[in-house]
């Protein structure tokens, strides 16, 4: 075939194009969906399917959907996805090898379900076990913060020379903002906060995360205490007559994107009463702990609560390459009571039926101690938990060898959990493509499949 | 424009004789004129518009919506109450031009090209001072595009007042966190923003479906920049080059076989790389101890500016009318501006033609040629389009104007002066201008482009103290004025309403818009700093006002 003949529709399976030369020297500047349109056309087309798909008749959308919550709600998907950043050691948490070479200095205990063990340092989750299944077989290729995050989040795809999208903006774009209004990819965090764009990849940044840094609200948020409720409905109600009378004349696109950005943004006013702290009750606040990260879970059930679709919170700190010990041993406990807690609670409401839980770290932590009694990164064998929506509980998946120093069996690449998160959202990543400009790409690694035995 | 002002007129002439008639019978009636001065560029601009399309088209603009376009594109802001009133007052037959005159030479016409051009070149990376000088000092003394470009490409440090020209590479070469210098970056944008070409995907191998990016074309232009550094040895953002002795090696990801280039730009000759004995290479060698570099004897940087912006290259008169064009009517005749190639010809080839060759034949002179596309039937345009006429026409065939998005900054001079005048204490200028381009700009490297509203920008306009201080009531603002006007017995409402759409929206209000504020009035009449206050906001936080249409 002739290159001059091929068209954008053909660059990502043409086969004359050798993939390995793809992946190891193409350009990262060359995103093969700039070739005929410009980026900023997608994203006008791409705020307004977000907002058919958000609620049904533009505009008017969130107000008729408030009256069906009910309904409507039970089938909405969402997503908990908590990220350990720095890495979390398996061996102290979900894949305990007590008394072997590496094994460190802790204990391994029972949990709710019979023959599965994990770290003594997380008696909490221990008991949440039969909501959880774990992962063990973890066996990921990127051993550096830097590029790990990035990589386990976008769900290490094959490099067709374009930017994927982090697993938030990913969900964000298949399952809008649902009946809530509100944005559909929030980011709780510590330190700075505000829209970040940069989540969405190809996307482009309408499906970006909008993060409350320091579990605050963004910039803005609050309405003004210039306005008065009854004046704040006035002045929108003003706005929208203008934009009516506007439309009549003029193409609707804009009005609609213009109307659509307004009523998620009064939708996530009406919602600072979620950050306030106040109403947080002190049972939920003792259970969770009295820890950042504690509140910060804390919140992520308010917003699950309330509707977001999916739901990201941060821990920072684990990156423990000397006195791993220690540091787990004050890290694990505050994750511990935080992580049971909202397990249970979504358990104890119906929410996992609906919501699925995931939690994981860009990788695990090496077997061998270091000289500053530390363990390094480990992508090669770790493990994640993750439930919910879509996933049997109370299972392992995966096993690693006795030492812990590699997977033993089925190994596990990020791409296969995508596929196996996908589908348990009801999502058939084998079969749905993303449409980047006409370029068709698959929503997670080729090579990849869903685990079968992680679906319920 | 009135019709005395136009004999041969649109109706006339598409009744009577087609173009290439008007234009024989021109030269033999007025055979001592030059051809130029028989017809205008703007009117050869729409006899290729026309010609192109005969299908339906919106009336002209009304006296409202042309003026606020011609204020938003020249000056960058909406016409003040006053300035909106003085012009749909003015009887006078040459109105039009004697505005387009006037915003020509202000100071707030450099202001808006500055902006504007910032936006473009710089795609929001990052400010600079020194940059803001360089590109002020340029249209303040409408500096020659080919000009502004060398200066661009090849940035030198002998005059202060152009230096910061260099910000545009030293911005794109600085290291940020973890990422690399970005000299394929680089390499690219000089492609995309003065060939309108985005080689981006021919720097391993030649384009795959594009036929006339080639690889090569990547590696010239590459090769000059991947020669460059940022220099250290000053404070100021500063360009330097290091030694270039032999052409770029490379070869194709697909079939390996080993390449060259010396530097080059897309379509013409290789410049050749001379030769010099060891120990005269440089004008001024590099020098350790002050980290200063050398200056090479040759410089691939000047050479690649003389030839980027030479006649020769055509790529680049056409890019910059392009762009221009773009600018005025909201959409290029090349669509995207930076994918000029065979298989995505411009809507109207004659016209691009016809635009970059006068840009060639005006010195690139950009006020000169702005002045004429601002002075076409098609620029003024209406944007409304009555439905039962059928379908709106394709953008492309400009049958209705084009709306285009408002910029950041337009936001912010607009905002400014649709609810003002405000005194100096209403708001902290520099601090509101950079809020109001957190809030309205894209993300960086994002070209703006598309109408993009955003979550942010509702919260910042909905929330924001500074910006909700602009429509509290204060001696003088708007909602002052608004206030005031609505005390009076007879017709209070009416000229509030007035007052109101005028200031806002540059036009007069519809007898229903009155009606509306009649009603509220009433029903507000002991809370009408509130209303108007409500009622302003609500007009600024419009599509309406958003958008220039």
């Amino acid at each position: 075939m002739k290159q001059s003949e091929q068209s954008p529709r053909e660059h990502a399976t043409v086969p004359a194009v050798p993939h390995s030369a793809f992946s190891t020297r193409h350009s990262p500047l060359c995103t093969p969906g700039e070739h005929r349109l410009s980026r900023r056309k997608l994203l006008g087309g791409a705020a307004l399917a977000g907002a058919a798909a958000a609620g049904g008749s533009l505009g008017l959308g969130s107000l008729l959907a408030a009256a069906e919550t009910g309904a409507i709600k039970k089938k909405h998907k969402q997503v908990l996805f908590v990220w350990i950043d720095g890495g979390m050691s398996q061996f102290e948490s979900w894949d305990p090898k007590p008394n072997t070479q590496f094994g460190g200095p802790f204990r391994a205990i029972p949990t709710s379900v019979p023959g599965i063990q994990i770290s003594e340092l997380m008696p909490h989750s221990a008991k949440q076990m039969h909501h959880l299944s774990l992962v063990r077989g973890m066996c990921t290729k990127d051993n550096a913060h830097s590029s790990g995050v990035g990589r386990i989040q976008r769900g290490d795809p094959k490099n067709r020379g374009v930017v994927y999208p982090f697993f938030g903006s990913a969900v964000a774009n298949f399952l809008g903002q649902g009946p809530s209004g509100l944005p559909p990819y929030v980011w709780i965090k510590p330190g700075s906060g505000g829209f970040i764009y940069q989540d969405a990849g190809f996307l482009g940044p309408k499906y970006g995360a909008l993060a409350f840094g320091d579990g605050k609200p963004p910039e803005n948020l609050l309405r003004s205490e210039r306005v008065a409720p009854a004046d704040d409905d006035l002045r929108n109600m003003l706005r929208r007559k203008a934009n009516e009378r506007f439309a009549a004349a003029h193409p609707a696109e804009p009005v609609e994107a213009m109307d659509f950005v307004y009523d998620t943004a009064r939708e996530l006013m009406k919602r600072g009463d979620l950050f306030d702290e106040a109403n947080f009750s002190a049972r939920d606040k003792e259970r969770y702990g009295d820890t950042e990260f504690g509140r910060h879970m804390l919140l992520g059930r308010k917003m699950l609560e309330a509707g977001v679709t999916f739901v990201k919170v941060n821990s920072y700190g684990w990156d423990t390459h000397g006195d791993n010990f220690n540091g787990h041993a004050n890290l694990l406990p505050k994750f511990d009571r935080a992580f049971a807690s909202i397990v249970e609670d979504l358990a104890e409401r119906g929410m996992l039926d609906d919501v699925l839980v995931i939690c994981l770290s860009e990788f695990g932590r090496t077997p061998r101690i270091n000289g500053h009694v530390g363990r390094d990164h480990f992508p090669e064998a770790w493990s994640l938990v993750t439930t919910g929506t879509g996933i049997r509980r109370g299972v392992t998946v995966g096993k690693t060898n006795e030492l812990g120093t590699y997977v033993s069996g089925d190994e596990y690449d990020i791409g296969h959990l995508f596929h196996t998160w996908f589908a348990a959202l009801g999502i058939d990543s084998k079969a749905v493509e993303y449409d980047n400009h006409g370029q068709p790409l698959p929503l997670a690694h080729d090579d990849c499949f869903p685990i079968k035995e992680l679906l319920a | 424009m009135p019709s005395a002002l136009r004999p041969w007129s649109n109706n006339y002439r598409a009744r009577w004789c087609s173009a290439a008639v008007v234009g024989a019978c021109l030269s033999i009636f007025v055979s001592n004129l030059s051809a130029a001065e028989v017809e205008s560029l703007a009117k050869r601009i729409d006899r290729q518009i026309e010609a192109k399309y005969s299908g339906p088209r919106a009336p002209q603009a009304d006296d409202a919506e042309l003026v606020r376009r011609t204020y938003l594109d020249l000056i960058g802001r909406v016409p003040t109450v006053e300035e909106a009133r003085a012009y749909l007052s003015d009887k006078s037959a040459d109105k039009r031009v004697k505005l387009v005159d006037r915003l020509l030479t202000a100071p707030e016409h450099s202001r808006r090209m500055t902006e504007a051009f910032h936006a473009t070149l710089m795609e929001r990376r990052g400010e600079h001072e020194e940059w803001t000088a360089f590109l002020r000092e340029a249209f303040a003394k409408n500096m020659a595009w080919d000009e502004l470009v060398r200066h661009v490409i090849d940035p030198r440090d002998d005059d202060p007042a152009l230096r910061g020209a260099a910000f545009f590479a030293v911005n794109r070469l600085s290291k940020v966190g973890q990422q690399e210098t970005d000299y394929p970056g680089l390499t690219r944008d000089v492609g995309r923003l003065f060939l309108g070409k985005d080689l981006a995907c021919a720097q391993c191998h030649n384009h795959l479906f594009i036929d006339d990016y080639k690889q090569v074309d990547f590696q010239g232009l590459y090769t000059v920049f991947l020669n460059t550094a940022i220099r250290t040895d000053v404070k100021y953002p500063a360009l330097g080059e290091n030694l270039m002795t032999k052409p770029i090696e490379f070869m194709s990801v697909f079939d390996k076989k080993p390449l060259a280039t010396g530097p080059r730009v897309p379509g013409l000759r290789e410049i050749a790389i001379p030769t010099f004995a060891k120990g005269e290479e440089y004008v001024s060698p590099p020098d350790r101890k002050t980290k200063a570099m050398g200056v090479p004897k040759f410089s691939p940087l000047e050479k690649l500016a003389e030839e980027i912006t030479s006649p020769k290259n055509r790529a680049f008169r056409e890019n910059i009318a392009n762009r221009l064009w773009w600018l005025v009517m909201g959409r290029g005749l090349v669509d995207p501006l930076d994918q000029t190639h065979v298989a995505n010809p411009p809507s109207h080839p004659e016209l691009l033609k016809l635009l970059a060759d006068e840009m060639l034949a005006r010195k690139y002179d950009l006020r000169a040629v702005l002045r004429e596309l601002v002075l076409t039937e098609v620029y003024a345009r209406g944007s409304a389009w009555n439905a039962t006429r059928g379908g709106r026409p394709e953008p492309a065939t400009y049958g209705t104007a084009v709306a285009k998005p408002l910029s950041a900054e337009q936001m912010y001079h607009s905002y400014l002066a649709a609810s003002g005048p405000h005194g100096p204490k209403a708001h902290n200028a520099g601090a509101l201008r950079e809020r109001f381009t957190k809030a309205f700009a894209n993300p960086p490297k994002e070209p703006e482009i598309e109408f993009a509203p955003s979550v942010k920008a509702a919260l910042f306009l909905s929330n924001d103290d500074e910006v909700l201080r602009l429509t509290v009531r204060d001696s003088g603002n708007l909602v002052d004025r608004l206030v005031k006007l609505a005390e009076a017995k007879d017709g209070g409402a009416d000229a509030a309403a007035e007052e109101l759409y005028l200031a806002v929206l540059s036009r007069k209000p519809t007898a229903d818009e009155r009606r509306e504020v009649g009603e509220l009035v009433t029903k507000y009449a002991n809370e009408r700093a509130k209303l108007f206050g409500q009622l302003t906001w609500a007009l600024l936080s419009s599509t309406e006002f958003c958008l220039n249409h």
